[in-house]
């Protein structure tokens, strides 16, 4: 228990910390969402590629907003809400190059359902 | 009793090795307790040479009935439709394995690759492998699409990279003890009992998979593996977390996605790179819908189970 609220209070104090970032304006690479496998390939790598303290630069390769995307073609949302990576109890993303807590109604573009 | 002849073309032995590992019946078993006898097979044949010839000839010739003619591995024609490539006993292998399909009172293909091809056939195709009926899930392949053995069933298919022993045993004992009448194919000639649920069907997972949680990572023993580790369980038609193997476990269970081996298209995506073990998606949305799930379904179920998914369906509930 005691280590479920320091895991959750250090998520919390990450969330503030993303959530100034995007709120002052951090230039993410939220387009071209990816589409493809090889788009989703491509952006993994990039996140692979950083140092693993670049909290800033992964939310830019990523494309990570503070605010729901709708896909432009597909006329679908993609909310961090109903992807594949996350955790709906922790308000938390589980892809492992991203590994960020979030919250329901941000988004990026490695969103996958 | 019952004379089995096994035989294998472009094979790398699994299946030999998956039913040698056979357990209840075992493959002593089947020779003791059920009546089939061995006539030869490549790990267990003691006739050479010349003595396999006269077998097979008569074999041919009826001379010595054949009741089941087991073919492992993919019918070779290469180069240029000869066959020269897999040479056995003095001729092309393609060559005996037909005239030893036509004498044989039943024809059983086990293996991918003796059913539609597998991974030898994956293209280019170079060794021009097919399928005894089939060349992925293309009709004709060796046989033909109109073959009948002269018991009056196709080729009995048995795929998976490799088989199950158990799936293997149990259909021989079948026919070996004059049960085949209660045999039903399905349109791949797969027999219905085992590959009519899919190895989804038992999987430890399933919790996962209807609360939406995935694994990210192998090794996780929470989450399903479908929406990113590439896992076909859900539309692949398999026992697998029904009849387990080693009588233990299955790949899912222990954390590996399946890979679809019991179906006509194995290997997926012609194994190009990046496409195993991840799920293709587009736009975000898996490529491959779970069997019968058309795609604003499967996104409006998503969003509504991932909404109702309980907190625990997030953890490690697999304690040790
Ligand atoms: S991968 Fe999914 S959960 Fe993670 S930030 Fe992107 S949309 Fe949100
Ligand atoms: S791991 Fe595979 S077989 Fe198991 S529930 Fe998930 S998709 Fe189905
Ligand atoms: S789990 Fe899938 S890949 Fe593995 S043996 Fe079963 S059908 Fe084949």
């Amino acid at each position: 228990m005691a280590e479920d609220s320091q895991a959750s209070g250090a998520d919390e104090s990450r969330r503030e910390t993303i959530r100034k970032l995007l709120d002052a304006g951090l230039d993410v690479e939220a387009f071209p969402r990816c589409d493809s496998h090889e788009q989703v390939q491509a952006v993994v790598r990039r996140l692979q590629g950083l140092d693993a303290n670049d909290l800033p630069g992964r939310l830019v390769v990523a494309g990570v907003t503070n605010f729901t995307v709708e896909h432009p073609e597909a006329e679908l949302a993609q909310p961090c809400e109903t992807c594949m990576y996350y955790l709906v109890h922790r308000n938390y993303c589980e892809l492992p190059e991203l590994d960020i807590p979030v919250e329901p109604d941000w988004s990026c573009r490695l969103w996958r359902i | 009793m019952a004379n089995l002849l096994w035989l294998q073309g472009g094979a790398c032995s699994g299946n030999t090795m998956s039913f040698l590992n056979a357990e209840e019946p075992s493959a002593c078993d089947l020779v003791t307790d059920f009546g089939i006898n061995v006539l030869w097979h490549p790990s267990l044949g003691l006739e050479l040479g010349e003595g396999v010839h006269k077998l097979l000839r008569d074999c041919v010739s009826g001379e010595i009935p054949l009741d089941i003619f087991v073919f492992e591995g993919t019918v070779v024609n290469a180069p240029n439709g000869t066959g020269n490539w897999n040479r056995f006993a003095g001729r092309p292998m393609k060559d005996w394995v037909r005239e030893l399909s036509e004498a044989a009172q039943f024809v059983v293909a086990i293996g991918d690759c003796a059913t539609w091809g597998g991974i030898p056939a994956t293209a280019p195709n170079p060794s021009e492998s097919s399928g005894m009926q089939f060349l992925k899930r293309d009709r004709g392949g060796a046989l033909g699409a109109g073959f009948v053995s002269k018991a009056g069933l196709p080729a009995i298919n048995i795929p998976g990279c490799p088989a199950h022993p158990d799936w293997v045993t149990q259909i021989l004992v079948a026919v070996a003890t004059g049960r085949a009448g209660d045999l039903k194919l399905d349109e791949f000639q797969r027999p219905a009992t085992f590959f009519t649920s899919f190895t989804q069907t038992g999987c430890t997972r399933n919790m996962h998979f209807a609360y939406k949680v995935s694994a990210t990572e192998f090794g996780q023993r929470k989450g399903c593996l479908f929406y990113d580790l590439g896992c076909r369980g859900p539309m692949t038609h398999s026992p697998c977390n029904r009849i387990l193997w080693n009588r233990q476990s299955s790949k899912t269970r222990a954390g590996m996605p399946c890979l679809g081996c019991t179906e006509p298209e194995f290997p997926f995506f012609d194994l190009m790179p990046g496409t195993v073990f991840k799920t293709q998606t587009m736009m975000g949305v898996p490529k491959d819908m779970p069997t019968g799930v058309a795609k604003t379904g499967y996104i409006k179920l998503t969003a509504a189970a991932k909404a109702a998914a309980p907190a625990w369906a997030e953890q490690d509930i697999f304690v040790v």
